[in-house]
């Protein structure tokens, strides 16, 4: 047990020391990226997705915080066994957040990014079978657009840093 | 000798309570905290003496104009500027180095130049040149950092040819409070011919800085992170080199006289003295007050033993880092060539946790890129964390510090 106080509840912890689902999916039907290196967190989901629409299984690689590797991998503990359709409805960065037991405010953006690519993942399946279910909203959700406005920040420092470099 | 003690009295918000715990700040390379003296003397200002300067014959006015003037004659004193001609007050280290390049830059330098910069500067030293060369067309060379976050002085002598107008370097690098030969690295660039700009923003808090000493042609510093309010810093440059200078700004205070000519049907201006020249518009007579008094503060401390201080505090530091393994620091293994600044990582952690888990025992740290991405590629880092002292940290403090650290290392 810690002596200090600490700013993650327990759950938050155990699932960043020994996070469920963590590694590369050599099988997976589908995989997406969220985030960027620069602005600190970037995690690549994989999902196996079976005929039925079910997702047999989920797995996800990170490179962040606590926060993220913890929402990250409840995530894929929700959505094992779930319907595409639910996954996409039920799954919000509030219900992880509320999974999780909780995070500090700085840190709902690492929760939120975790979301986020998890919804990319499933929009991109669709896309890739060219079909449209009537539940996949045509416009961003909003930590699809959380994230891309995380991307859009990194990708603008990712510019400067190079323009110096290249000097 | 300094007494953090003694001077901890005169910072209100050291008493102040973080999720229940002292608050230990060691986000100094960020912004300093001040002193009562610093926040009293804007409060006498505005209370007792508010007008604006140089333009009414008013008592007030009178009394503002002398307290603004005075605290330009106080810094000039504090850095052994020749006179008040030579001290410029800007917004900041940022407005100072843009001032150089668009006031100088803009003026003197033509397709084809040359303006040496070094890869640990701080962003603000970087994007002003980066932004008039794509205007002007002027080549940017940056000079390579060594392994351990030191300058390659080969490398800075190198970058120099017959084409380099201007050299642009920190005196102390933010992220990890190496301190450079300034005198060495002046004398090469005035060797070939070009003059020189030093970002002092974390040496002149810090150290004892002597402008006629190290022969610089410009330095830029700020007030904020030197006890004084934000909003205010300094820009000194070599009175013959600012005479034929044109302003920067536009405005009132910097001119002396706006005469309209009907034959021409234009006005005729003539800019006014020194440093009124590059001060445009009514300044920040409140944030010069409380920079005047910041300054006062330090002089009574004495900059060697604030140099001091924070050389126990670091080296303290960085022994009690070396001794625990999962802590990593950056920056070179000498210490001399050091101020108080102290980047680290810790392992399996990313640092925006590690300052996250400080900041929740009331620890302020600073983590991310510092304003300084360049460095971190060098050092192949995503990111640090950064300790950073000033003259009210004790060893009680760094104690706790790491007492926490080593907890977290255990998580």
């Amino acid at each position: 047990m810690s002596r200090i106080p600490l700013p993650y509840n327990p759950k938050v912890l155990e699932l960043f020391k020994n996070p469920k689902n963590l590694g590369k999916m050599e099988d997976a039907t589908v995989t997406a990226v969220a985030g960027n290196p620069a602005c600190g967190d970037m995690i690549t989901f994989y999902l196996k997705i079976n005929d039925q629409s079910i997702i047999e299984k989920a797995s996800f690689e990170s490179y962040g915080c606590a926060a993220n590797i913890a929402t990250s991998s409840i995530v894929t503990e929700m959505i094992k066994g779930m319907k595409l359709e639910d996954a996409w409805t039920k799954v919000t960065w509030k219900s992880v957040t509320e999974e999780v037991g909780g995070l500090p405010s700085v840190k709902f953006h690492c929760g939120i990014l975790a979301v986020g690519a998890l919804k990319r993942a499933i929009r991109k399946y669709c896309q890739n079978r060219g079909i449209s279910p009537h539940w996949l909203q045509k416009e961003l959700t909003f930590e699809e657009k959380q994230a891309l406005e995380e991307e859009e920040l990194a990708k603008m420092l990712a510019k400067r840093m190079k323009l110096e470099a290249e000097k | 000798m300094l007494d953090p003690y003694k001077v901890r009295e005169d910072f209100p918000i050291l008493k102040r309570k973080i999720n229940n715990h002292n608050l230990i700040y060691f986000d100094n390379a960020a912004t300093s905290q001040k002193p009562r003296q610093v926040i009293e003397a804007i409060e006498d200002f505005y209370t007792n003496h508010n007008a604006n300067v140089h333009r009414a014959v008013h008592t007030l006015s009178q009394e503002a104009s002398e307290l603004y003037e005075g605290a330009h004659e106080e810094v000039a004193k504090f850095i052994n500027a020749k006179n008040m001609a030579e001290t410029i007050f800007v917004r900041g280290t940022t407005e100072a180095t843009n001032l150089v390049a668009y006031a100088w830059g803009l003026r003197s330098l033509k397709r084809g130049d040359e303006v040496v910069l070094s890869l640990m500067e701080h962003h603000s030293n970087i994007v002003p040149w980066e932004l008039l060369s794509k205007i002007i067309g002027f080549n940017v060379k940056y000079a390579d950092v060594n392994a351990d976050g030191t300058l390659n002085y080969e490398d800075f002598e190198s970058k120099f040819s017959s084409k380099t107008k201007m050299a642009c370097v920190g005196h102390v690098s933010n992220v990890n409070g190496v301190v450079n030969d300034v005198k060495h690295l002046v004398k090469v660039a005035h060797e070939n011919g070009a003059l020189i700009l030093v970002d002092g923003a974390q040496s002149v808090p810090h150290l004892p800085v002597d402008v006629k000493d190290l022969d610089v042609d410009f330095l830029a510093f700020s007030g904020h992170k030197m006890l004084g309010p934000t909003g205010i810093g300094v820009l000194y440059g070599k009175e013959e080199i600012l005479e034929k200078m044109e302003p920067f700004h536009g405005g009132g205070e910097m001119i002396k006289e706006v005469s309209f000519n009907p034959a021409t049907g234009r006005c005729r201006i003539t800019w006014n003295d020194l440093p009124w020249r590059f001060e445009a518009g009514t300044p920040d007579i409140s944030g010069g007050v409380g920079l005047m008094e910041a300054v006062k503060y330090l002089k009574k401390i004495g900059m060697q033993n604030v140099k001091e201080h924070e050389e126990m505090l670091t080296e303290y530091t960085v022994k009690y880092m070396r001794e625990c393994e999962k802590i990593k620091i950056y920056g070179p293994k000498d210490l001399s060539a050091k101020c108080g600044i102290i980047p680290f990582t810790v392992e399996d952690l990313s640092s925006h946790d590690v300052a996250l888990f400080l900041d929740n025992c009331g620890i302020m740290i600073r983590s991310g890129l510092h304003c300084a991405q360049p460095l971190h590629q060098i050092f192949k880092l995503q990111s640090s964390a950064r300790a950073s002292f000033y003259i009210y940290n004790t060893r009680e403090e760094i104690d706790r510090f790491m007492e926490v650290l080593k907890e977290i290392t255990q998580i």
